[in-house]
């Protein structure tokens, strides 16, 4: 390859330029390793780059999720019964439990500051109450986050300053709104973003080694072992997925003792959205892996290898797979597009990853009840798996064009 | 490229000229009695009545086929086919002792003028028929005891519109033929003789699958003019019928199983109403909100139901063997404000499992013990049981955590939101409960029936004045003895509750009957095996114009009055 | 050649036996059967109706007895019975198979109209301003969930602006025996449902049909037509389109073969009464009789169409010889 490049690239400046500079003939001297030729052309191909960036950008997101909610005060799975469906960009209090554990927090961490301070509110009868007097700061806590605050400048002295932050930390701002259990959709669709994507990438890498070893065997091998693989590959295909895959994720996975020690309540459907996904993605990478070996076999570096008198084994891995590396890639990363598309489909049925765990798909479930409700309930988790998987298919089209022999424009 | 512009040209002009000829249809506010379209969102099956089993199909018979009594929407009986209804009381029905069991004679006579709709009258053979056909064995019927619960029909030979039942038990709710339906002799001899003799061969070749336009299948106020499965039924008056005629000319059922189609729908004038089996709960209120704001010309009607949304204990589980936690998760949750936050009061939290509407209710708190909302009397009773809270918040007894599975069917939006609202308040006292759905056929084929939960919220259906047995009884706890059949999920084993069942079903006397069923209230809120939710309501969107339209709110349908609704 | 098409004929057959019993398996273990759905609906069931239902529907028998009855059953000719509408299944099948081989074949005669223009014109420009446009939008409907544009389309035209139903097949109770009418009324039905299937066909479509014609461009005939002095219509048209139609046949025989698996999730989101959405239902409801029939559709359309489309292949391109 490196001999094509250098032919090609001397011919086109001679053409255009004439003679070449120093520079120049050291750069068309040293030969390039294979992977920064591809880089170099991935490199030109602009959309991928920009894809790979947000791509880079969800990763980044997704790893610091939990930071990002302890910074901004939100939780996930914190719903608000009386904030249900609210749009974009509202404010409202977090209910009224929360805030009770959080008074309840604070006055067993400050005893004294409590007692003197429901002191300070009856005396001053700011408080009308007939409850007992340790429930004052309760009563005090979970009005209306204003009308609290307003009360709470009567009393304002300084030592009381902890109880005023607590209170102002009682209002909730929303970005994306609230979805119908009045859970922030921001903070959720960041927390999706682990699982679909997660479940997107896991799934490609997993069923793409998987389509390697068989496609492998059948390839290397040929004859029985060819047909055989190959046709089980083929009726896979074949198979109309989404009843097919609609019928696997209703079989409850206890079953299989064997499974049973990955699985906890809460990672079960993801385990088990994980399996049925492998199952069923990994027939065109094994058909690809196949159609390369096949070729590969006849080649004459396989030939000497085999004269040299090495065995199966070092041909497969050390002579074959670099060769084959390079469009698995390529599959992989259409691959993840593929399966946060499936997750989105399954999980919209409800099938898939099942609540609290926020995924997009699982979002949307509950999209189609409320399209008269609050239309960004659906637009906003759309809009995320859209952006993912066209930046998947982007780089995966740009390591496409890179790594294609006949498309090296140098 | 000329080649592109022209094709693209070409398409942009047709989905115009479609767009156009449809354009935004004005919501009808002119509905009249010549036509009635009504949308539901559930399936329905052929309406043959003796292997139907969907709501939906039974909400179209209703209005096409009648039977001797029917319920109303106050849960009084009343005859519909027949002249009046016997009771022990007014001498129509007796006691007899036939080989030392207690048996009951009751005499029925049919009305004079009824008629199927090819003009045959009705008469008692059409009963004996119906009976026939359904204690056969290839016949795949689902509810067997409606027509085995008669031991034979009698049928005078002079007027073939008298006969005398006799019962196989002595039970005071003999006459109650809610579900006993008489097929047409006269169409449904033939197939059946020919052949019965199949694995359902009759059913498959009955009048009601090969020509269920026959106007001789109905003897109510419709025919069926048009069916067709999965998409919509139309029917017309029947001129034979026995009753007032109807005001309405046609009315037409169509199927549109997306709720949110079925409300554009609505608003776009396709259907003018929707039945009580199309919204969702949701919908309806949020529909409800949108036609005040906008003035839409429609009316959403909430019906308090009996449909009992409850969760049941898996009462053999370690945690939930000691009466005090069972009463401290429910005095944890705080149903009124489930109800008024999640439903906007539109539907009635539960105290128990008789609904407000059944005569057998009480409030009184002789028999309904301590199902007040109160965190700290929970957290009480949880100390008292052995659990202490850890650091994490949650209790913890002999180094086990409190934490327990919570399941119901997947995909059901109001569940959902229940299950994450409940789930929030028990981690307020400390409990966790760890949600695990399952769509429909996984969580009452396997986990309710072989009771392989440890909460399991979901609905019973019933009706008014109905025997618990097969929920309560000890015989009916669902395991391999008995085949997984009978619906004691939590597995409650008391003998004061079977001897109460027992009792009730054979006392006579009403007044005795409800001092039983208040008694059985009392252990059911004092032992707890189930926690009560709420009672669903009925919903349906209907013109304002739509008079005499008074939702049932139980499993007897409001179209078995359908001749009276009319829009003026 | 015919060996050919015989060998693999019955190895069709072969395949199709064995997957038809893999799924048939595969779905009684799926929990649950059409008798606890009906317990649900109606109170009055009692554990002896449970048991005698079951004997009858024959659910209490093995899984290998139950698929030898239902075989007997369809070499009968006998294509078996719904549990869940009580029907025959050819009644409730062939007016949704009907639906969907409607739709499905709209969209598809649709995309293609619209993708194989704009891909080719594309591929005569690679790195142009319409190459990158056409480009982004390709990918743009691939990456899109197809149920989410069905939403979406739902929004914009049935909420918003309520000009298209919002689902259905067609408006009920309109008995028209002028054809035109009856067209008319259904096509409403059946522009968002289009619309929103052929967003995924033609984003592949223009991909597909781009590269084949890149491909072609490439080779060195090309070039010979070039510098023969020919027109660029010619060369384009005669000689490079008709080659680059040869991989497209192959990826068109595979769409056909979906004709009739249905487009599930775009069928569900519109309500249309289309096979899809019958194959859900019955798949839900362990109605397996109508499960089975539809999944050996599916099944044997795909493979008959990858039969076909290799035969295709074989005849477009005659470098290809079968063994």
């Amino acid at each position: 390859m490196d001999l094509q490049t250098q032919e090609s690239l001397s011919v086109k400046m001679a053409g255009n330029q004439g003679s070449l500079t120093d520079a120049q003939k050291k750069d068309l001297e040293t030969a390039l390793p294979l992977w920064k030729i591809v880089m170099r052309q991935f490199l030109e191909h602009k959309m991928a780059v920009v894809s790979l960036g947000v791509i880079l950008f969800f990763v980044l997101v997704a790893f610091s999720a939990d930071l990002i909610a302890k910074g901004l005060g939100l939780d996930s799975n914190r719903q608000n019964v009386s904030a249900r469906y609210l749009l974009p960009f509202s404010r409202t209090e977090i209910p009224n439990d929360a805030k009770e554990s959080s008074i309840e927090t604070w006055i067993s961490e400050n005893p004294e500051k409590s007692q003197a301070l429901s002191k300070a509110l009856i005396d001053k009868q700011i408080l009308m109450s007939q409850r007992p007097a340790d429930e004052i700061l309760f009563e005090l806590g979970t009005k209306p986050q204003t009308e609290a605050l307003q009360l709470f400048e009567k009393i304002s002295q300084p030592e009381f300053v902890s109880f005023k932050k607590m209170l102002e930390n009682f209002g909730s701002f929303h970005l994306f709104g609230t979805d119908e259990v009045g859970r922030d959709v921001f903070i959720r669709l960041i927390y999706g973003t682990r699982v679909s994507m997660g479940v997107g990438v896991m799934v490609a890498v997993a069923s793409a080694l998987v389509g390697l070893f068989i496609g492998s065997l059948a390839g290397f091998y040929g004859g029985i072992i060819d047909t055989l693989l190959m046709r089980v590959t083929d009726s896979l295909l074949s198979l109309p997925l989404v009843p097919v895959l609609i019928v696997v994720a209703a079989i409850d996975l206890q079953k299989l003792p064997a499974l049973k020690s990955l699985m906890n309540p809460e990672n079960e459907s993801i385990v088990k959205m994980f399996l049925i996904l492998c199952l069923f993605s990994w027939m065109t990478v094994a058909r690809l892996v196949r159609g390369s070996i096949l070729s590969l076999r006849e080649r004459e570096f396989v030939l000497a290898a085999r004269t040299l008198g090495a065995r199966d084994r070092t041909i497969i891995f050390s002579h074959m797979f670099p060769n084959v590396i390079a469009p698995m890639l390529v599959a992989i990363t259409l691959g993840v597009g593929q399966s946060i598309l499936f997750e989105a489909a399954l999980s919209f049925l409800g099938l898939g990853i099942m609540p609290p765990t926020p995924s997009w798909g699982n979002m949307l479930n509950n999209a189609q009840e409320v399209i008269y409700k609050n239309v960004w309930l659906t637009i906003l988790p759309g809009i995320m798996i859209w952006l993912t998987t066209i930046s998947f298919n982007f780089v995966g089209d740009g390591l496409q064009d890179a790594v294609d022999p006949k498309s090296i424009r140098r | 490229m000329k080649n592109l512009c022209k094709a693209s040209i070409l398409v942009i002009l047709t989905l115009m000229y479609f767009v156009s000829c449809t354009g935004k249809k004005n919501s009808s506010s002119s509905v009249k009695n010549t036509e009635l379209k009504i949308g539901t969102s559930q399936e329905f099956e052929t309406l043959n009545p003796l292997i139907m089993t969907m709501s939906q199909t039974t909400y179209m018979y209703h209005m096409t086929g009648r039977k001797l009594v029917h319920m109303d929407p106050d849960t009084k009986w009343y005859p519909q086919l027949a002249k009046e209804i016997p009771t022990i009381e007014n001498g129509k029905a007796k006691f007899i002792t036939v080989g030392g069991k207690k048996k009951i004679i009751a005499e029925w006579e049919i009305l004079e003028n009824a008629k199927w709709g090819d003009g045959v009258p009705v008469t008692c053979h059409d009963f004996a028929m119906a009976r026939t056909i359904a204690l056969s064995p290839n016949v795949s019927i689902a509810d067997k005891e409606s027509y085995d619960m008669i031991e034979k029909i009698d049928i005078d030979s002079k007027n073939p519109k008298k006969c005398s039942f006799t019962y196989k038990k002595a039970r005071w709710d003999f006459n109650r033929h809610g579900t006993f339906y008489p097929v047409p002799k006269h169409l449904e001899d033939e197939p059946f003789k020919k052949f019965n003799a199949q694995k359902e061969g009759y059913e498959k070749n009955s009048t009601y699958s090969k020509a269920p336009t026959n106007p001789g299948l109905y003897n109510g106020p419709y025919l069926i003019s048009e069916i067709k499965l999965s998409d919509h039924v139309t029917f017309i008056p029947n001129p034979h019928f026995y009753g007032e005629k109807p005001k309405i000319q046609k009315v037409i059922i169509k199927l549109i199983p997306n709720t949110a189609a079925l409300e554009a729908n609505l608003r776009s004038g396709t259907v003018d109403m929707i039945s009580t089996l199309g919204l969702s709960f949701d919908q309806a209120v949020e529909f409800d909100k949108k036609i005040n704001a906008e003035k839409l010309p429609y009316l959403v009607t909430f019906t308090k139901g009996i449909t009992y949304e409850h969760i049941d204990f898996n009462l053999d589980h370690p945690f939930f063997k000691d009466g005090r936690v069972r009463r401290a998760m429910i005095q944890a949750l705080d149903r009124e404000s489930l109800t008024k936050s999640l439903f906007e009061g539109k539907q009635e939290s539960a105290i128990h499992f008789v609904s407000p509407k059944d005569p057998w209710f009480t409030r009184d708190e002789k028999y309904v013990i301590g199902a007040k909302f109160s965190k700290r009397d929970a957290e009480k009773l949880l100390a008292e049981a052995g659990w202490k809270k850890g650091e994490d918040g949650y209790l913890y007894k002999d180094n086990k955590k409190f934490s327990v599975n919570f399941g119901t069917t997947a995909g059901n939006k109001i569940r959902e939101l229940v299950q994450v609202y409940l789930q929030d308040q028990w981690k307020q006292v400390g409990i966790e409960v760890n949600i695990k759905n399952e769509p429909a056929r996984v969580f009452f084929g396997e986990t309710t029936k072989k009771r392989k939960f440890d909460l399991a919220m979901y609905a019973w259906v019933s009706s008014p004045e109905n025997i618990p047995r097969s929920t309560f009884h000890s015989t009916s706890i669902p395991s391999t003895k008995n085949g997984y059949s009978g619906q004691n999920q939590p597995g409650w084993n008391n003998p004061k509750v079977d001897k109460l069942i027992e009792d009730l079903e054979i006392e006579f006397d009403s007044k005795k009957r409800t001092d039983l069923a208040w008694e059985l209230q009392k252990v059911y809120t004092e032992e707890a095996p189930v926690i009560p939710l709420y009672y669903r309501s009925d919903v349906s969107a209907v013109p304002p114009n739509l008079k005499n339209y008074r939702p049932s709110g139980h499993q007897f349908h409001e179209t078995g009055k359908i001749e009276e609704w009319t829009l003026e | 050649m015919s060996t050919y098409i015989l060998r693999r004929l019955i190895q069709t057959v072969l395949v199709i036996i064995i997957l038809s019993y893999v799924c048939f398996y595969i779905m009684t273990l799926m929990p649950g059967d059409p008798v606890e759905l009906m317990i649900q609906s109606n109170p009055k069931i009692t554990s002896a109706d449970v048991e005698r239902l079951r004997a009858l529907y024959g659910l209490d028998q093995p899984a290998y007895k139950r698929y030898g009855t239902w075989v007997n059953t369809i070499l009968g000719g006998d294509l078996g019975y719904s549990r869940t509408y009580r029907v025959p299944v050819e009644e409730l099948m062939i007016p949704r198979l009907k639906n969907t081989f409607i739709l499905s074949l709209l969209s598809l005669l649709l995309s293609l109209a619209i993708a194989l223009p704009l891909g080719i014109y594309s591929a005569l420009n690679p790195g142009g301003r319409f190459d990158s446009i056409v480009n982004f939008f390709a990918f743009s409907g691939i990456s899109i969930p197809s149920f989410w544009m069905a939403l979406m389309l739902i929004i914009v035209f049935a909420v918003q602006l309520g000009v298209l139903p919002a689902g259905g097949t067609e408006t009920v109770g309109l008995n028209s025996e002028n054809f035109f009418n009856f067209v008319k009324d259904r096509g409403t039905y059946l522009i968002l449902p289009i619309l929103s299937l052929s967003v995924q066909q033609i984003g592949s479509f223009i991909r597909y049909a781009r590269s084949a014609m890149m491909e072609t461009l490439r080779n060195d005939y090309i070039r010979t037509a070039k510098a023969k002095g020919l027109e660029r219509k010619v060369i384009i048209w005669r000689h490079a389109f008709r080659n680059a139609l040869i991989p497209l046949i192959t990826i068109l025989a595979l769409s056909f073969s979906g004709l009739f698996s249905g487009a599930l999730l775009t069928e569900t989101v519109f309500a249309y009464q289309g096979v899809g959405k019958l194959v859900y239902d019955s798949i839900i409801a362990n109605d397996y009789n109508v499960a089975m029939i539809s999944f050996i559709i599916s099944v044997s359309m795909v493979l008959l169409m990858n039969l076909l489309a290799d035969i295709l292949y074989g005849f477009a391109d005659p470098r290809i010889t079968f063994s």
